[in-house]
């Protein structure tokens, strides 16, 4: 059983990310579980949503630490903090101030500036993902054809395969049934 | 000796009579006046009829007194079964028969909605002006000044006009008669059964509490149509309803006719919309 | 066999279109709403009806009467609208008409936490009616669970002419898994009377319904909320009517308990340890069972999948061995009255009440409870 956690803030697209992630390992053959948790209902508010994954039925959804646990926004943070200690790796945007002894920092949201992807930071972060081979780009690519948003969010995703390659293994180090 | 049978018998449960009234009601003159219209119309039976009912005297007319499928269902919810009734099976003619308090105080809302949809029912309000049946307390139709068991010093509370209030609805047919205007009443219940047969129809009956209303103002039976025939006043158009209450009269007639799709109608062309788009 | 990637909600929805639902009555409310949704896409499309009614009272009463007239026939709602149903309950308990209800639970009272998942209207669907009565509630454990058990709601109503009510959670609900859907469900078609002498509100043997007349056929049946006769002709004074009339109903569920009572059992016979449990909470007491065992704890795991009619024999029977009873709840404590009940007087029950806020029962939780700590 493998965990991916997205942590962020209303608007981000947090469930989304879940959604598309779900799917996507639902295609390639696995047993999912796709939850989610809202801090508030306003926009803004703290917004958690994850992904459970098992070659078998998933036994229990209702986890208390992820695999792999990416947080796009602060907001929310402290809420999930003993769940983000004790995951296995934890990718922090570079913008996020916290330090966590799990965790990798990327420029998820600058990349998105740079490239004109505004907004796409949860898209970028299936990227990174998919750039460990546990996510086939291929079936991601067509799980979000069926998305609105297509053309920005193959761009976006092509850049997190570019921006995931540095953490390819250590994602996989956790991801890999 | 042989005695001829009322013509109502064929469409009552010959088993349960005598009515559970008490003596001198007028639901037997609302009674009289339906069976007389569908005898009219040719109906010979009701089993193409569903009767539903809700709680209060008048909603034991149906149940189990009518020889027909009936349902006597909760306070206030008579509505909202029929409606169930006739979406499941819009073939079968479903009929509403309640009291002011069941059908407007506990049931407004679904009276209110089920007229706005333009269901297809026809919803027959026994206006008897007080709750009767748990011995007369105020309903939402007690005129003002009247000593009722909740309002013993007088009633306070200005009274609701159902019939003026659905005239603003969707609703495709709204009439008022009292007891004492018999052949107008049945003639609105042919109208409602054939010419309009399609719809929310609404037929008011007013028709005082021979107990909580009649018997309290010292009154007999036939004191009191002779009394409501004076008191009611047939209007031609909505705009006369106000005219005719600010004297004191009782307004009466049929404020509405049209014939509008009704509901099922509606829901079925919505619902080859709904195909086509699944085609696509 | 279809695989798809469903929601509680959703499964609820394939299944009750698979096991032949044409009717729809229902009121937005979280975290109920999708299936409402589902439905107002599917059913007109499919011949069905879908109405959204004007509150939980018409949406209960509208299921009613569209029963009668030979519907398949169902709503769904949260709390309060499950408060607000229940009178309507009452109403299809005494005229025996078939439905189902589905309560997706959020945390109460009133408005309480409408988007929370919670456990806390296990008695009310219990005991929410007055008067003598009950009817049987399933408790699905995720979406498959949603899925497999609204197939079974229908089957349960049609054969034994009663509400049944599949008690879902805000978990399950808007959690989404692989729920593999059935080709194709057997609709057995209702029992009518064979003619209008055969009594469609009586019936020799308590644990078979009598046979249901659908309206518009010349039975001229007569329905009522009140005492009747097996005729269906009011009664509201005898004490035979009543007595043999309530009697009959509740016996017709509670002697079919071997038929409705499903359940499951993981783990060691003889376990010192039993994780007494329903519903979604039920995922963590199996990871928690497992964490248990894996200890060498000789542990064991009842999971209720139909709540009432409980069968105490059985309940009785696998707590037996148990010296520790853990009962985690999503509530401030329901389930465990009948563990109470039920379990051996020298057995230590520990409750693990948790609430609000979106957060489950962890594994850990569980298994710390199990080890000592009571809370």
């Amino acid at each position: 059983m493998r965990s991916i956690a997205f942590l962020g803030r209303g608007g981000q697209g947090i469930v989304f990310a879940g959604e598309v992630i779900a799917e996507t390992l639902f295609e390639q053959g696995l047993y999912v579980a796709q939850l989610q948790s809202y801090g508030a209902e306003v926009r803004g508010g703290s917004v958690l949503s994850y992904v459970v994954f098992d070659r078998d039925r998933v036994e229990n959804p209702f986890i208390e630490s992820f695999s792999l646990a990416i947080v796009l926004h602060e907001a929310g943070m402290r809420r999930w903090m003993k769940h983000l200690e004790g995951s296995d790796l934890v990718i922090l945007d570079e913008l996020v101030s916290a330090e966590l002894r799990n965790a990798v920092k990327l420029p998820i949201s600058r990349v998105c500036v740079e490239k004109g992807v505004l907004g796409r930071e949860n898209v970028v972060a299936i990227g990174v993902i998919a750039a460990s081979g546990v996510l086939d780009p291929s079936v991601v690519e067509r799980v979000l054809s069926r998305k609105r948003g297509f053309e920005k969010n193959i761009e976006a995703l092509k850049l997190g395969l570019e921006l995931g390659r540095d953490v390819a293994d250590r994602v996989a180090a956790v991801l890999r049934l | 000796m042989s005695v001829a049978k009322h013509f109502s018998r064929k469409y009552l449960r010959e088993e349960v009579l005598p009515t559970p009234f008490c003596p001198g009601c007028f639901n037997g003159v609302v009674m009289n006046a339906m069976f007389k219209a569908m005898e009219e119309l040719g109906i010979e039976d009701l089993r193409n009829f569903v009767f539903v009912s809700g709680i209060g005297c008048s909603s034991w007319i149906p149940n189990p007194l009518i020889r027909a499928d009936s349902l006597h269902t909760l306070h206030g919810r008579a509505v909202a079964v029929a409606t169930g009734v006739k979406l499941a099976n819009p073939r079968l003619n479903v009929v509403v028969i309640g009291g002011d308090g069941d059908l407007v105080a506990i049931g407004g809302n679904h009276l209110l909605h089920a007229a706005r949809r333009n269901m297809d029912l026809l919803v027959v309000m026994v206006n008897n002006m007080v709750y009767a049946m748990t011995r007369g307390q105020l309903a939402p139709t007690t005129p003002l000044g009247f000593r009722t068991a909740t309002t013993p010093y007088g009633n306070f509370e200005p009274p609701i006009n159902v019939a003026k209030l659905l005239i603003n609805t969707n609703a495709n047919y709204v009439a008022r008669w009292c007891v004492s205007n018999f052949h107008k009443l049945k003639q609105s219940f042919k109208e409602a059964l054939s010419e309009v047969s399609k719809g929310f129809r609404f037929i008011e009956v007013v028709a005082p509490c021979i107990t909580y209303v009649v018997r309290y103002e010292g009154k007999t039976p036939g004191q009191k149509i002779k009394e409501l025939r004076e008191a009611c006043v047939e209007v031609k158009s909505i705009s006369e309803i106000d005219d005719v209450e600010r004297r004191g009269k009782i307004a009466v007639g049929v404020f509405k006719k049209e014939l509008k799709p009704g509901y099922v109608e509606l829901y079925e062309s919505y619902a080859s919309r709904a195909r086509e788009a699944s085609q696509k | 066999m279809v695989r798809a990637l469903l929601s509680g909600n959703e499964a609820v929805a394939e299944g009750a279109l698979a096991a032949g639902c044409n009717f729809f009555a229902g009121y937005p409310i979280t975290p109920s709403s999708e299936i409402m949704h589902y439905m107002a896409r599917e059913l007109p499309k499919r011949g069905g009806s879908f109405i959204q009614a004007e509150d939980e009272l018409a949406a209960i009463n509208m299921v009613i009467g569209a029963s009668w007239a030979g519907a398949r026939a169902m709503t769904a709602t949260s709390g309060p609208g499950f408060s607000l149903m229940q009178e309507g309950l009452g109403y299809a308990i005494m005229t025996e008409t078939p439905l189902v209800i589905v309560n997706v639970m959020r945390a109460g009272p009133a408005t309480g936490q409408a988007t929370k998942a919670a456990q806390g209207d296990l008695m009310q669907a219990r005991w929410g009616r007055h008067g003598d009565q009950m009817i049987p509630v399933l408790a699905p454990s995720s979406p498959q669970e949603a899925y497999d058990l609204t197939i079974e709601a229908f089957a349960i109503a049609e054969e034994l002419r009663t509400p049944v009510v599949v008690l879902s959670d805000e978990f399950i609900a808007h959690g989404r898994e692989v729920v593999e859907l059935r080709e194709k469900v057997e609709i057995p078609s209702r029992r009518k009377p064979r003619d209008p002498s055969e009594p469609p509100f009586g019936s020799p043997d308590p644990r078979i319904a009598p046979p249901m007349p659908p309206l518009g056929e010349g039975y001229y049946v007569i329905v009522t909320g009140s005492t009747h006769n097996e005729y269906g002709y009011r009664d509201v004074h005898s004490f035979e009517t009543h007595f043999r009339l309530v009697k009959r109903l509740v016996d017709k569920i509670r002697l079919n308990v071997d038929k409705l009572f499903r359940y499951e059992v993981l783990g060691d016979d003889d376990a010192e340890v039993a994780i007494v449990c329903f519903g979604s909470v039920s995922r963590s007491a199996k990871q928690a069972l497992r964490m248990l065992r894996s200890r060498g704890v000789r542990a064991k795991l009842l999971r209720l999948v139909t709540l009432w009619p409980m069968n105490d024999e059985v309940v009785r029977r696998e707590l037996r061995s148990a010296k520790t009873i853990v009962v985690p709840e999503m509530n401030l404590g329901q389930l465990i009255y009948d563990v109470q009940r039920l379990a051996r007087e020298d057995s230590r029950i520990v409750a693990v009440n948790k609430v609000g806020g979106g957060i489950p029962i962890y594994p850990s939780e569980i298994v710390e409870a199990a080890l000592g700590g009571s809370r």
